[in-house]
């Protein structure tokens, strides 16, 4: 019994994390058109800044700060060296953001090296509750995850620049006739996106090996939990990511890891057959 | 709209302007077929692992380029190829002995085999209408999945993959010469650019082309795109199969990065860079950045990737064409701005 909470428990962060990259990713694509491939490494770059800090001898915290200022910079730059000059080309996008994911990967390669590095966990102590212990560091994730998943539905439902946002994944040229400057949309939007997954990159690093590979291991289920949910709706990023992640999360409990992914995968394309627009998407015929 | 006149139905109308290209293909294919006089041992068995990424490359050319299906995961089908025929002539599938477990059979088998399973992804891709981005993510992950059963399987050689392959045979005659396999690769990339050239101009071709220039348009006049891009899909996955089999055949092993992530993005980048919608020069672009990359990766090590990288950027930026593709299209065939 024990056991399967702590195992929910376990799913439900991956759940939490999984649906903060996807919802940077959700946001990017629903509003530029953008599939941002990259979006992996800006995951991978917020955890190295842990991985930084650490060997400076900060210490954790001060990379919860640093990880999405440093990557939302990072984004800003690429959206206005490289993005900026594609949107009239939505395909060559996802071509063009390979090559930055590729590019980024490298230079970590060459700063870092190739193999797993390890970060000290920063609250190394257990919570026990009814008999039942958990590390109080995946608590503090889970906690973490949940404000950032609630205040990006607040900026998007409650704030003016949420109501733009919005209305440009609607109709983007209506939009753009009624005065709202797509252009610095786009770059604030992708800024954010990039802080989102700098962000879950950092809250992630203690618990797991930080190698140059692991943005893709986000980058894939995060996408599919899109394509699941549907676009166009943060609730379809909330029912994907819960599906996928935790979906996952069992199958690799009960099966293994392996088995896990070509089950999640077959169902998500078997879902896509039946239901294109997604579970929650509404059918956008463009 | 006052858009020109769709440039599929003017290359249709004006077939003698196709000679430039044509004749350019002649004058590679003679320079490759003489090539063995110069002699020199070294590029000979080079130029014959090249080649087959060349073949490779164009079946990408006609997947990506001509059917607009951006797939991120088209190892899956070379280095399913592979592993199919691999398997097959060491004797370690089941029920492929004697006359099925020959060189030419197994060649057939694992072409067929792919076939078969890109046209099932294919029926669940197309009539999902899956298109643009979400295709090319799909087929990602497809790829990182491949990999990952590749390396957790491990009858199929796990993590290290299958070694010592015996050498493929016809009729008794056994391609171990250097010559003999440059010969035997190079007729296999003649026979599939021929083939392909022929796909392309064919009046499926043209369909094709309109599909991927307007897909609602050709769709209005009644055609299936569904089942137009599920075919282009198999041919595309056959000869990526074909290129699969020839590079067991060539390089004696066969490994999971053969079926995975990195083969598959790579693939894309000498198309890209080569140039998507001529298959000549995707083939050229597989071959130029690979012979660049055997002598920069010495040079420059890790920098070398991030080098590519870039490069690749600013190919997609300011070459969306391809270097070798604008030289060698016809003046007819260019691409409505604005649409890839």
């Amino acid at each position: 019994m024990a056991d399967l909470i702590i195992q929910i428990l376990n799913g439900l962060n991956f759940v939490l994390v999984l649906i903060m990259v996807a919802m940077g990713l959700m946001i990017i694509f629903g509003l530029m058109n953008v599939i941002n491939m990259a979006h992996g490494e800006f995951f991978l770059l917020g955890a190295y800044t842990v991985v930084v800090t650490n060997q400076i001898g900060l210490g954790f915290w001060p990379a919860l700060v640093l990880a999405p200022l440093a990557v939302g910079l990072i984004g800003m730059f690429i959206e206005y060296v490289c993005i900026r000059h594609l949107y009239q080309r939505p395909l060559d996008t996802i071509l063009a953001t390979w090559g930055v994911s590729l590019a980024i990967k490298q230079l970590i390669i060459i700063f870092f090296g190739p193999a797993g590095l390890t970060v000290s966990p920063p609250l190394p102590w257990m919570i026990s509750v009814a008999g039942i212990n958990y590390p109080a560091y995946r608590l503090f994730i889970m906690t973490v995850a949940l404000i950032i998943i609630a205040f990006t539905f607040y900026i998007f439902l409650r704030t003016d620049f949420g109501l733009g946002a919005r209305a440009v994944i609607a109709n983007r040229d209506m939009a753009a006739t009624l005065g709202i400057d797509t252009r610095r949309m786009y770059r604030t939007t992708f800024t954010f996106g990039a802080a989102l997954a700098g962000l879950a990159g950092a809250v992630m690093a203690p618990i797991m090996s930080c190698d140059p590979q692991m943005g893709l291991g986000f980058f894939i289920p995060a996408f599919l939990s899109i394509l699941v949910g549907g676009t166009g709706t943060l609730y379809g990023v909330l029912a994907g990511g819960a599906i996928v992640g935790g979906g996952d999360s069992l199958f690799s409990y009960h099966y293994s890891p392996v088995i896990a992914q070509v089950v999640i995968f077959s169902l998500a394309i078997v879902l896509i057959r039946i239901r294109p627009q997604g579970l929650l998407g509404a059918r956008n015929n463009e | 709209m006052n858009k020109p006149i769709s440039p599929a139905i003017s290359a249709a109308r004006s077939p003698g302007l196709r000679i430039r290209p044509a004749r350019i293909a002649l004058g590679v294919m003679v320079i490759f077929l003489l090539f063995p006089l110069t002699k020199n041992d070294y590029w000979v068995v080079n130029l014959t692992q090249l080649m087959v990424y060349g073949i490779f490359a164009m079946s990408l050319s006609l997947v990506w380029g001509y059917g607009g299906i951006l797939c991120f995961g088209h190892a899956v089908y070379f280095g399913m190829g592979a592993y199919i025929y691999t398997l097959i002539v060491k004797g370690m599938l089941p029920g492929f002995t004697g006359i099925l477990g020959t060189g030419i059979m197994a060649l057939i088998t694992a072409i067929s085999g792919v076939a078969l399973f890109a046209a099932v992804i294919g029926y669940f891709l197309f009539y999902g209408r899956l298109s643009g981005p979400y295709l090319g993510i799909v087929t990602l992950a497809m790829a990182v999945i491949a990999e990952r059963i590749a390396v957790d399987w491990y009858y199929i050689g796990g993590y290290n993959g299958l070694f010592s392959i015996p050498p493929f045979s016809i009729g008794g005659y056994q391609f171990i010469d250097p010559l003999a396999l440059f010969y035997l690769v190079l007729s296999a990339a003649i026979a599939v650019y021929l083939l392909l050239t022929h796909v392309v101009k064919s009046p499926f071709g043209i369909i094709l082309r309109a599909i991927r220039d307007n897909e609602p348009r050709a769709e209005s006049f009644g055609y299936n795109s569904a089942r137009h891009k599920i075919i282009t899909f198999v041919i595309g996955a056959a000869v990526a199969a074909l290129s699969g089999v020839l590079f067991a055949v060539v390089t004696e092993f066969v490994s999971p990065t053969l079926i995975g992530f990195s083969l598959s993005t790579e693939v894309l980048i000498w198309v890209a860079l080569g140039g998507k919608e001529v298959i000549l020069a995707a083939f050229l672009g597989a071959l130029a950045v690979r012979a660049l990359e055997a002598w920069l990766s010495e040079l420059m090590a890790y920098y070398w990737l991030l080098f590519l990288g870039i490069f690749f950027v600013i190919a997609v930026i300011y070459f969306p064409r391809g270097i070798f593709g604008s030289w060698l299209a016809d003046r007819y065939e260019h691409r409505i701005k604005g649409r890839s």
